[in-house]
């Protein structure tokens, strides 16, 4: 099949609004929010059921095509990046919520979806959809499943995964199914498990039934400036230890304060080493107090600084200086590499020694922002991408937080997903068998790697290999010999 | 298969005393195991699966054995690999919130060291000084306060596994938020041990509550108390449990809603003040229960739908279905069991959808009821039946969706059905 009768088939099925073919256009789509790597698609689509994505996977397959998934692109691992080319499928005009089921505590939407406009519809309801990247105002739910991506509030509420309750998928041959119906067991294997986090690797969704999270009744926010990281994150486990999980708890240090402070004129002690924002919700009874015992843990821990946000006007100042802080990188430096590690939450004070090490072995200068309550950094590396020896510095101090944060005995991400960016460093993490037992899983799904191929597993490693090493046992004669 | 020499290479792997042949204890549905085998490491389990692949011995992974009633009884002879052994705390720093332990620890023995540290997996699981971790994943067995906390499938973050050949692999890590590589542990969760066998696993802790009340409402009827149910849903409260009981004993009633609240003070006492005036609005009494009677309280319902020790004629199942669906499906499983003449005990996790059934009657009228509720609950799964009836009824619901997906899956990491063969969907 040539280029031409591809497109004319793919117009076809979609229609020609259905079909971006123009070589500026496809430039658009060479990359997400990663730009290390580009690479132009042959041909983007953008269907508006799951019927039309189901025709575009069987003409991909007879054409011999990859197919890449994608949302709004704001992924910072390169996972909507086409690498080899092939079929873009655009969830933009899959963007409708389709059923509110409050009985049921459930909520049925289309993969294109953004999460913030998803909350804001729930919001009259009494409801919200609780994971919250910071990207929210932009991202889709599409992507979200894809990446079972995090968020401030999952320290509390959990990660994407625990609030998808069932998807629609198209499948790599094409077929369509349904997970299940949001009800708590479905039979046999938990498919709307593994398909979530699985990076469009498997499966195409194209509905979700997600969970709906009842809006807390009161909130209340503290934000609590420390002279250094060490005393904020020595507070973070106090106030965890007293029988309370708050809602958020994020940490900024002195790069990011300054940022921050600039653009949102929050006016913050520019002396200040290290900024913690701490929300707790629930119902309205015994928060005072526990605001109260939250604000006396600060001063203990050295605070230079205690401001409690009580009225909603204040939270939201602080959680927009929080949730903006990449966005205010800009008055730093032409560009930045945001790193999204994890580290168990004891070894961050560690961590981020060694993140200002690497900061002054590579001469960048380094912003963080991470979230404090699991453990998640990110790093935020400032650099000039005109400058060669930046760009190459700035990538391998990226590989130097990632050694640091495994050493640690953290992993190498948190919620932006592997893509294409640290696919070489799950070797980093994962032994060849660990390997193997994923690529079964993808196998099994995706046999001819039609679906996002290149990603996830390490270059060099394809599925198939992976997968049929798995198949050879442990020998028992070779254990016997042994 | 040489036996002699099979159970020979065992003995010498995981040490004779820990291999026996025919033993008794581990029946299954009347069916004897060919050997038992309890290796003391993971490397030795390791090496014991491998031993058993290569002479093509079903092999039955068994942690407590409280719940090996579940689903259906193995299809061909097999061997036991017990985990009893694998019963050590890998790794816990306290202030990391996370644990990593051996597949054959007791959830009671994991409670105990947590609390020695003010913290909890609230998994609630029946029978906690029996029942295993690596059991209870392997079933996906829930709690109560599933509804506060999540259910294993939220506060699991790591898992190291053996596959049937052998081979060791491990997925997640020690850390309560990562999307570093494909989230196995999902896979591995309630696949009832048929992909791999769990050898430890990683979870994310709890702190436990500065306070905890329950609220137990009784009824003589049982529409009161789902309006309840209704009234504390559409509220702003955060109970980390609302209960159903039905035909329980503890209750002193025919019909029982609990409500478990945990948290500050305040909050708690806001629980009991709120509940015991939607109470009242309905026509019900509320009790508050609190230190050891709300202790009490929450160890027998969580064990009302344990499986150990079951009637000869005993069924249980677990009913899953829509939230808002659950009075009506509990209605229908009611009026099938005055149509039959069985007794019914239900518990049910109001509002997430789950109920767990006991009926008893002769193995015809077990079978009329089961197949009434199929009728409205095709998602039933058999937890544990008279020996007689397990062949002749749908172990898993009506309702299996993507068969053929879940074997292409089972195809490619057990291609040979070693592991529990016969006993799961695949």
């Amino acid at each position: 099949m040539n280029r031409a009768e591809l497109i004319a088939e793919l117009e076809r099925i979609l229609g020609p609004r259905g079909v971006v073919t123009n070589p500026d256009a496809l430039l658009t789509y060479d990359a997400d929010g990663c730009v290390m790597d580009t690479c132009e698609p042959h041909v983007v689509t953008l269907p508006t059921s799951a019927e039309q994505v189901a025709a575009i996977v069987r003409l991909a397959a007879r054409a011999g095509m990859p197919i890449v998934p994608r949302g709004a692109g704001t992924g910072l691992a390169g996972g909507a990046t086409p690498m080899q080319g092939g079929i873009v499928i655009s969830t933009a005009r899959m963007d409708k919520i389709l059923q509110v089921d409050t009985a049921n505590g459930r909520v049925l939407c289309q993969p294109g979806v953004i999460n913030w406009e998803l909350s804001q519809y729930l919001k009259p309801f009494g409801y919200q959809f609780a994971p919250d990247p910071s990207s929210q105002k932009a991202c889709t739910i599409g992507g979200n499943i894809a990446n079972n991506s995090g968020g401030p509030h999952c320290l509390k509420y959990g990660i994407t995964a625990s609030h998808v309750l069932a998807v629609q998928v198209v499948l790599p041959d094409g077929s369509i199914i349904w997970t299940g119906d949001g009800s708590a067991y479905a039979a046999g294997y938990d498919l709307t498990g593994v398909i979530t986090g699985s990076e469009g690797t498997i499966g195409f969704v194209t509905a979700a039934w997600l969970r709906l999270t009842r809006l807390p009744e009161a909130v209340r926010v503290v934000l609590a400036l420390f002279p250094d990281i060490a005393g904020a994150s020595t507070t973070v486990s106090q106030v965890i230890a007293t029988g309370l999980l708050p809602a958020a708890l994020e940490i900024m240090d002195r790069l990011a304060i300054k940022a921050v402070n600039d653009m949102y004129k929050l006016g913050l002690p520019e002396a200040a080493g290290a900024a913690l924002l701490i929300e707790v919700d629930g119902v309205e009874d015994g928060l005072d107090e526990l605001l109260n015992d939250i604000t006396a843990i600060c001063w203990r821990n050295g605070a230079i600084d205690v401001r409690p946000a009580r009225t909603l006007a204040e939270q939201n100042q602080v959680w927009a200086a929080r949730k903006n802080a990449f966005g205010a990188m800009g008055r730093l430096a032409p560009t930045y590499y945001l790193v999204d590690t994890v580290v168990p939450r004891t070894k961050l004070p560690q961590t981020m020694d060694e993140v200002g090490r690497i900061s002054r072995e590579f001469r960048l200068p380094i912003a963080n922002v991470f979230h404090a309550g699991d453990g998640n950094l990110h790093p935020i590396i400032l650099f000039d991408r005109r400058d060669r020896s930046q760009n190459q510095r700035a990538l391998e101090a990226a590989t130097s937080v990632m050694k640091v944060s495994i050493d640690f005995g953290g992993v190498i991400s948190g919620e932006h997903g592997i893509g294409v960016e640290k696919q070489d460093y799950m070797t980093l993490l994962f032994s060849t068998d660990d390997l193997a037992a994923m690529a079964g899983l993808h196998q099994s799904f995706d046999p001819h790697d039609l679906f996002n191929p290149g990603k996830v597993f390490p270059k060099g490693r394809g599925c198939g290999e992976l997968a049929a090493l798995r198949r050879s046992g442990v020998a028992w004669s070779a254990l016997k010999s042994s | 298969m040489n036996n002699a020499l099979l159970r020979a290479d065992l003995e010498s792997l995981v040490g004779e005393q820990y291999v026996r042949e025919h033993p008794t204890g581990y029946y299954i549905y009347g069916q004897q195991p060919l050997l038992s085998v309890a290796p003391g490491s993971l490397e030795e389990l390791a090496q014991a699966v491998a031993r058993l692949a290569a002479e093509h011995v079903a092999i039955v992974p068994w942690g407590g054995g409280t719940q090996q009633t579940w689903g259906r009884p193995p299809s061909r002879p097999f061997a036991v690999v017990l985990t009893g052994r694998l019963n050590r705390i890998l790794d816990y720093t306290p202030d990391d919130l996370t644990i990593s332990v051996e597949a054959g620890m007791t959830l009671g023995a994991l409670s105990a060291a947590l609390a020695a540290n003010g913290q909890m997996l609230p998994l609630d699981a029946p029978l906690p000084d029996r029942a295993t971790i690596g059991g209870l994943l392997a079933t996906a067995m829930d709690g109560p306060r599933r509804l506060g906390y999540g259910s294993a499938r939220d506060l699991l973050i790591g898992i190291r596994v053996v596959e049937a050949t052998g081979r060791i692999s491990k997925a997640g890590g020690m850390v309560v938020k990562n999307v570093s590589g494909f989230d196995m542990m999902k896979l591995y969760l309630g696949s009832f041990g048929t992909l791999a066998i769990i050898a430890s696993a990683n979870f994310k802790l709890i702190p436990q509550p500065r306070s905890a009340a329950s609220i137990l409402c009784r009824a003589a009827t049982p529409e009161p108390l789902w309006k309840l149910v209704n009234a504390i849903a559409s509220s702003q409260l955060t109970p980390v449990a609302v209960e159903y009981l039905e035909g329980i004993d503890l209750a002193d009633t025919p019909f029982a809603l609990a409500v478990r609240s945990e948290g500050l003070a305040a909050a708690v006492e806001r629980h009991v003040r709120d509940v015991t005036t939607f109470a009242a609005q309905v026509g019900v009494q509320a009790e508050p229960l609190r230190d050891e009677a709300h202790i009490r309280l929450w160890e027998a319902i969580n064990d009302i739908p344990q499986t150990a020790s079951v009637a000869a004629d005993e069924l249980v199942v677990r009913v899953t279905c829509l939230p808002a669906a659950l009075s009506s499906v509990l209605a229908a499983a009611r009026t099938a069991a005055q149509h039959a003449t069985v007794s019914l005990q239900a518990v049910a996790r109001a509002t997430n959808g789950v109920a767990y059934l006991r009926v008893r009657g002769s193995v015809s009228q077990l079978h009329e009821w089961h197949t009434a509720v199929l009728q409205v609950a095709p998602q039933t799964v058999l937890l544990a039946a008279p020996t007689s009836l397990v062949s002749e009824v749908p172990a898993f619901g009506t309702q299996i969706a993507n068969l053929e997906v879940m074997q292409r899956i089972k195809q490619e990491f057990d291609p040979e059905n070693l592991l529990n063969p016969g006993r799961f969907v695949v």
